[in-house]
């Protein structure tokens, strides 16, 4: 009955602290969908948009199934081939690619001869002209994929020449014939749940559960300033002197607490899977197991309900706990790779990111989300924010037994 | 009820004890004014009673058991809570339950004319009302002893009355009341015994009618000039006297020097602008007894 009525009471006192809800329900949100905006362009599975001329010096039969071969190629490598055809030029194709750069574009310029030296053994130059804006990544895709269009061109004129292919079939039916028969079967595997996972995530992998855990851990604030209050308007007194102990003036406090961090995680993922795409940002994909989502959602929450405990127990006044819980959050997600992506910090901060418990809890995210981990993956992360919430929680629980035998008969008179 | 032997108590580092050797006997149907300046050793004292510390020597007993029930000066309950979500809350932490919480529930919310507040949120009410909502939670719990540490700081005259009225029930109901307050006239019109400590020891420890009873004095001011003739009828009547700014406080006055007196003040040129008779107040007592040291 005694702890029901705590808990009680504590729940209450939550849910009308406008302030605290601000702080752990809108603050993240809002850090979430303008993160993600913001960082969008990070790590995206699409290739940036370029602009790609095509110069044809014959308006003939090999040139055009170049054209489309390479169309073709293009869009295996994830460029977004607007406008494929020929924009009406017997000259010039503009193969418009996803976006519009600005500058020049880039240049595929087939030479003169391109169809009467498909069959020799060394082929015509085909030139490939880069503007200088061209990044690397871009280069080596348009590289390889002028390349395979090439050989798909050249080997589509040796069975038309050797009679495997009929002279009478259509452009489409060229195309499928050659696509068969350069086809590879390569298959591609990744060790999962290993390796950087930092850097490979995009900005909606990264921003949910960055500020998904920002967030949480902000449930130290109305914990410890709670506390404060409680001990500051002789609530604490009238309790003690109701012969109440450490155990169920602790208990009663943190159910409510476990259930508002449960709440937040559930929430925030909530708002990566669904709210994010209607902003134009990719949605959240929660590959894996429900359990292995439920277990990191378990521990972590652990972790933050006992170092909200342990600083409630800390601080003298409501003054320092907010300046204590604000502020040591700020300072482990600064260095726990919350507000700057570990894959892009230099390695001494890296290595200085693992002291803090955001950052395993981050890792274990993106270890499900990018790593395409199980539960036996995030584990090791699991464990850490478990031995975290232990000492946090142990050290919490004995200052909070300090406090509670210091606490004063006060009068002001 | 409750029984202190030789009760002391040290704070860990200080030097001197904060309570030594105190004894003390409270019975059903007391109720003991505590008194003392910064420092006596009243919050120890109740800190020891409230079972918050333990007495570092002696023993302290209290017979049933049972906890006391305490109204604190500070606001002690959760002002985002509505009233009666408040006093939910500490009939469940009293574990009361069925026809007593509903009875206890009763008396406390008519005994502090707090039914009309109940749906209100606890820090929307006035001042006085937080202060009857404080009292009330204090009074939920059915037990033998109240501690009230200054329960009526910032009331109105009507609370108060209403207040002091209900402590006086508690005693008249055989319930025993420790009570604290700087407004000395409360203590006078609810205690009906004083204890005043100094330096962490029992310095007096007396029924209150016979501590303010034995003595009567007069009150004289004027609005001008004392006038000497009644300065030397003073000294000629051998009453002692304390000489005022603006009059004289005499001290312990018999019937006859009072007729006396008023003979010689009703033929002199100014009347006084005050003149009371009567036992010295509480508070008189106090600054008497305590030297008017800070």
């Amino acid at each position: 009955m005694i702890l029901r009525a705590l808990m009680l009471k504590e729940w209450r006192i939550l849910l009308r602290d406008a302030h605290a809800l601000a702080v752990l329900f809108l603050m993240p949100a809002l850090f979430l969908l303008l993160m993600a905006m913001a960082m969008a362009n990070i790590n995206l599975d699409r290739q940036p948009p370029l602009d790609l001329t095509l110069q044809l010096t014959a308006d003939d039969a090999d040139s055009r199934f170049f054209q489309r071969a390479l169309a073709a190629q293009l869009k295996t490598r994830s460029f977004t081939v607007i406008a494929p055809d020929s924009n009406g030029s017997a000259q010039t194709t503009t193969l418009q690619l996803d976006g519009t750069a600005v500058g020049e574009p880039l240049q595929v310029r087939l030479p003169d001869d391109f169809s009467a030296g498909l069959l020799d053994s060394e082929p015509a130059e085909v030139t490939l002209i880069f503007p200088a804006r061209t990044d690397a990544a871009s280069r080596q895709q348009l590289r390889g994929a002028v390349q395979i269009a090439l050989a798909q061109t050249r080997l589509m004129a040796f069975l038309l020449d050797s009679g495997e292919l009929d002279e009478d079939s259509s452009e489409q039916e060229r195309l499928e014939l050659v696509g068969k028969r350069t086809a590879n079967r390569i298959v591609e595997q990744e060790l999962l749940a290993s390796g950087d996972l930092a850097q490979r995530a995009n900005a909606t992998q990264h921003n949910v559960p960055a500020w998904l855990i920002f967030g949480m851990f902000f449930v130290m604030l109305p914990m410890a300033n709670g506390f404060q209050r409680e001990q500051a308007n002789g609530t604490l007194l009238r309790l003690r002197c109701m012969g109440l102990g450490l155990g169920p003036l602790a208990l009663g406090k943190l159910p409510p607490y476990f259930a508002i961090n449960l709440l937040q995680f559930a929430l925030l993922l909530g708002i990566g899977v669904w709210a994010l795409p209607l902003l134009g940002v990719p949605g959240l994909s929660l590959p894996g197991s429900p359990l292995a989502y439920a277990l990191l959602a378990l521990c972590l929450t652990l972790a933050t309900c006992s170092l909200g405990l342990a600083i409630a127990a800390i601080a003298r006044s409501t003054e320092q706990a907010l300046l204590l819980s604000g502020g040591l959050n700020i300072i482990l997600a600064a260095i726990g790779g919350i507000m700057v992506p570990k894959g892009v910090m230099p390695e001494t901060m890296r290595q200085l990111a693992e002291v803090s418990p955001m950052s395993w809890a981050l890792d274990a995210f993106l270890t499900l989300l990018v790593g395409q981990g199980g539960i036996a993956d995030i584990l090791p992360y699991c464990l850490r924010l478990l031995l975290f919430a232990a000492v946090a929680s142990s050290l919490g629980l004995f200052l909070f037994h300090r406090r509670l035998r210091e606490t004063q008969w006060t009068t002001h008179y | 009820m409750i029984e202190l032997a030789g009760v002391g108590y040290r704070y860990p580092g200080a030097e001197q004890p904060a309570l030594h050797d105190v004894s003390l006997t409270l019975r059903a149907g007391e109720c003991l004014g505590l008194l003392g300046a910064n420092g006596a050793g009243k919050t120890t004292l109740l800190s020891l009673i409230s079972g918050l510390r333990q007495p570092g020597a002696g023993q302290l007993r209290v017979t049933d058991g049972q906890r006391p029930g305490m109204v604190p000066q500070q606001l002690a309950f959760y002002p985002e809570l509505k009233v009666r979500e408040n006093l939910e809350l500490f009939a469940d932490l009293h574990c009361l339950r069925g026809q007593i919480r509903r009875q206890r529930m009763d008396w406390v919310i008519a005994r502090t004319a707090l039914a009309e507040r109940l749906p209100r949120q606890a820090g929307n009410l006035s001042g006085g009302e937080q202060r009857r909502l404080n009292f009330a939670i204090g009074l939920l719990q059915p037990t033998a002893l109240y501690l009230f540490d200054e329960a009526t700081v910032g009331v109105d005259a009507h609370s108060r009355q209403l207040l002091l009225a209900t402590v006086e029930e508690l005693t008249s109901e055989g319930h025993a009341v420790i009570y604290t307050s700087h407004y000395l006239d409360e203590v006078e019109r609810v205690a009906n015994r004083i204890l005043l400590l100094e330096r962490g020891q029992v310095k007096l420890d007396l029924d209150t009618r016979a501590l303010l009873g034995e003595q009567h004095g007069l009150l004289l001011k004027w609005p001008g000039a004392l006038p000497e003739a009644l300065e030397q009828e003073l000294l000629a009547m051998q009453l002692p006297f304390k000489r005022l700014a603006d009059g004289w406080h005499i001290e312990a006055l018999q019937g006859a020097e009072l007729a006396r007196l008023c003979t010689l003040i009703a033929k002199l040129p100014e009347l006084p602008s005050l003149l009371r008779f009567g036992r010295p107040s509480l508070e008189q007592l106090y600054l008497h007894l305590s030297g008017g040291a800070l």
